[in-house]
């Protein structure tokens, strides 16, 4: 019986015991933590950057071409069935589930430090910086994340709607594991993507305390020491845990509507308010230049120079975005259920990206307009507090106190809504793909993504939070290009099976 | 099945080889041979004399055999493929040679292209059926085959063949990929149970042990791994439409031709691209 037992928990026993070794050593020993992470990212991006960049983009031609292919037409669900949510709610729930604290975090600070810190074959702070830093932007906010989360989405949704199998990741590779699944190679798969899931969250959480922190203390001069930061991150745990044990559902809906209700007043606010038509100029001509070089830019690593910053900035996002995939893969599967391939890829690919380049436009084009002007140094902040720079730049606008206290309300509520989401979904992937999980199991994640995102902010803040999601991802990604194999056999067969 | 052989042969073949695949042919059921040459382009050393072949006729025909000597010219596959057609051969039969290994394992481009091309079943004699001694003639009894099938109508189609071998033991294979959920796999798996035991009945009149398996994964491997198991020799293959992406023969029917220590007898599909 106990035998069983074990082997039933056997994901999340092995998963918690890995990220306990890991708080324990970062506890213990952040030296040795920091020495041992540093070695295996510089030995990933070392050996496999490529592998970032090739796969990401073949995640996109794959997403692209199943979408197009006879394959579009293949419902998500029974071929009956209808979608549960109204085409807006689950625009606005694939757009919250995908980014969140990410573009507050990034929207001015990303082109800023382009333009700034350029690669050694462009000069900063020219032209041709800002352009480059625009193109940028959009590229590693663009339709690759949507990509690499459809990949995972179109997977989980296509093996537990059509062929009825747990919502699990170990679930969409029976075609290749067969009974193994539910084994020994089943439950690593599993724990990868919990490894990749917690980290990737964990990092996302930690940019948002760093920011919270920096909002309180450019609003109202608290101290900008660690332990404040600590102490932001374990209230809002507190918050995210009582909501993920409680249920708060529906609160937690009403919260994630009112934070992208928000989000948009505060964009049309910058906009109108800003420079409009240089920000137009800037979305139209910046779409242009990523569409025309979409393909260059996916597979270019700068090899004679630059190839340092490649690796500094996409293959980081690229990371991030695969860590992050288990989890926002989970969570938009479970709202596309009764939508076709063709509908949710095609949807997926070009509505919260539209929306994301019309944020960097209206952050990030600001930001660089105000750049230019006499006695403003934006970019310069965001070289040094990458976390502080969003508050600055608010302050050039009219209402700033009210406009930066409605960015720390979105950073919280995105964090809880983000953190709750995670927990929930991270209890369900270590109990064999069940939505009702037990209590101390949701306690345990909380507390476990909490614990690890003050331990990586004690170890190497910012860098030790991107060091962790390379590594998380890496093994994730290998999974991934699996999944796209084990759907297209699924796919293939859909003729057999009717 | 070998009613009619027709078996290609380039200079240099010696008589008592020849004399051998006589009575191979013979005990495979063959009553005559077409020998058939194609003239390659003007040979510097040999010009146009082909009086080698009277030997090789006559080593057939002391094996019992009626033979009649053919040539023909320009593409050597393809000039093979057309008089197998135009002479009304029920086979090709085609050695591969035993005295380099290598030639053994991977075949010419020759063979290759006639595997192709061929619109009659083409019979490759491997390492196994052994080649009988002049006094020896080969058993029957201990002929085991080996039917590789997938139930389409390329591979249903060697089925005829396949009784007609007869023999000790046939061996029905089904080697499919892993369907995507263990529910439609479990039902797969009984469908496939049933159509492989409808195979074993109709089989059964012929051999004196018939047993089948399904097996899942590559139908290349699977069939050369279960051919070393039972110790074929021979294997059943009908001849698919390559995928766009494979080699031109396909890539299953390719590697067991090239790897397989048993002999393999091809059967084309008649009205696909490659068949036709």
């Amino acid at each position: 019986m106990v035998r069983d037992y074990l082997r039933r928990e056997a994901v999340f026993f092995v998963s918690s015991a890995i990220i306990l070794f890991f708080i324990a050593i970062g506890a213990a020993r952040p030296d040795l933590l920091d020495a041992l992470s540093s070695a295996i990212h510089t030995a990933i991006l070392d050996h496999f950057s490529w592998l970032y960049l090739i796969s990401s983009f073949f995640f996109l031609l794959f997403a692209v071409g199943l979408a197009l292919s006879k394959f579009g037409t293949i419902k998500l669900g029974h071929d009956a069935e209808r979608p549960q949510y109204s085409f807006f709610g689950w625009i606005a729930m694939l757009f919250a589930a995908g980014m969140g604290i990410g573009l507050l975090f990034w929207g001015v600070s990303e082109p800023l430090i382009h333009y700034l810190q350029s690669p050694p074959f462009l000069t900063p702070e020219t032209p041709a910086a800002a352009e480059f830093a625009m193109t940028y932007a959009f590229f590693h906010w663009g339709i690759h994340p949507w990509a690499i989360y459809t990949v995972v989405s179109l997977s989980i949704a296509y093996f537990s709607f059509r062929r009825g199998m747990p919502a699990l990741i170990s679930s969409c590779l029976y075609p290749v594991l067969g009974g193994r699944i539910y084994g020994p190679a089943g439950n690593l798969v599993d724990v990868l993507a919990v490894f990749a899931t917690v980290f990737g969250t964990a990092t996302s959480l930690g940019f948002g305390a760093l920011q919270i922190h920096s909002g309180f203390t450019h609003l109202y001069g608290i101290s900008s020491a660690i332990s404040v930061t600590i102490g932001l991150i374990i209230i809002a745990t507190a918050l995210f845990m009582a909501s993920a044990i409680l249920g708060v559902e529906k609160g937690v809906q009403i919260l994630s509507k009112i934070n992208i209700i928000l989000a948009c007043a505060l964009l049309l606010f910058l906009l109108a308010l800003g420079p409009t038509p240089y920000l137009f100029n800037i979305f139209s001509s910046t779409l242009g230049g990523y569409i025309n070089n979409i393909i260059d830019l996916s597979l270019q690593s700068y090899p004679f120079a630059g190839n340092e910053w490649s690796r500094e900035w996409t293959v980081f996002y690229w990371a991030w975005w695969i860590s992050w995939s288990p989890f926002v893969g989970l969570f938009i599967a479970r709202i596309s259920r009764g939508r076709t391939i063709r509908e949710f890829v095609l949807t997926v690919l070009t509505v919260p990206p539209l929306f994301t380049f019309l944020w960097f436009s209206v952050f990030g084009g600001s930001a660089l307009y105000l750049e230019q002007m006499p006695g403003v140094d934006l970019a310069a902040i965001a070289g040094n507090d990458v976390s502080f720079v969003l508050f600055v730049f608010l302050e050039h606008y009219p209402f700033s106190a009210l406009l930066s206290l409605i960015a720390i309300f979105l950073l919280i509520v995105f964090f809880i809504t983000s953190a709750d989401s995670a927990t929930v979904v991270l209890s369900s992937l270590t109990s064999g793909g069940s939505m009702i999980v037990p209590l101390y199991k949701k306690v345990f994640w909380a507390l476990a993504l909490s614990t690890v995102a003050i331990i990586l902010l004690i170890t190497g803040g910012l860098s030790a939070l991107q060091v962790m999601a390379i590594m998380a991802a890496f093994p994730f990604m290998i999974v991934m290009i699996l999944l796209c194999y084990t759907l297209t056999i699924g796919l293939a067969q859909e003729s057999v099976r009717q | 099945m070998f009613e009619k052989t027709l078996v290609p042969v380039a200079s240099g073949e010696r008589p008592g080889e020849l004399s051998k695949i006589g009575f191979i042919l013979k005990s495979l059921g063959s009553g005559s041979v077409c020998l058939f040459h194609v003239n390659e382009a003007a040979s510097f050393f040999r010009g146009s004399d082909l009086s080698w072949l009277g030997p090789l006729a006559q080593a057939l025909e002391d094996a019992g055999l009626s033979v009649e000597t053919k040539t023909g010219n320009g593409h050597i596959a393809s000039a093979i493929a057309e008089a197998a057609l135009m002479e009304g051969a029920d086979a090709v039969y085609m050695k591969a040679k035993r005295r380099w290994h290598l030639e053994t394992m991977f075949l010419g481009s020759v063979s290759r292209d006639l595997l192709r091309l061929s619109d009659v079943p083409v019979f490759v004699h491997k390492l196994r059926p052994r080649l009988p001694d002049e006094e020896d003639r080969l058993g029957r009894e201990d002929l085991i085959v080996l039917y590789a099938t997938d139930f389409d109508a390329a591979s249903v189609r060697p089925l005829p063949s396949v009784m007609e071998f007869q023999g000790a033991r046939c061996h029905v294979l089904h080697v499919r990929g892993r369907m995507a959920d263990p529910a439609t796999e479990r039902r797969r798996k009984e469908a496939v149970d049933r159509e492989l035991h409808a195979v074993e009945e109709d089989l059964r009149p012929y051999f004196g042990w018939v047993t089948s398996e399904q097996r899942i994964g590559n139908p290349g491997a699977e069939v050369l791994r279960v051919s070393e198991q039972v110790s074929a020799d021979i294997i059943v293959l009908g001849r698919k439409t390559p995928a766009f992406f494979s080699v031109p023969m396909g890539d299953t029917a390719e590697r067991v031709v090239n790897e397989s220590k048993a002999s393999i007898f091809l059967v084309p599909h008649p009205g696909t691209p490659d068949g036709s």
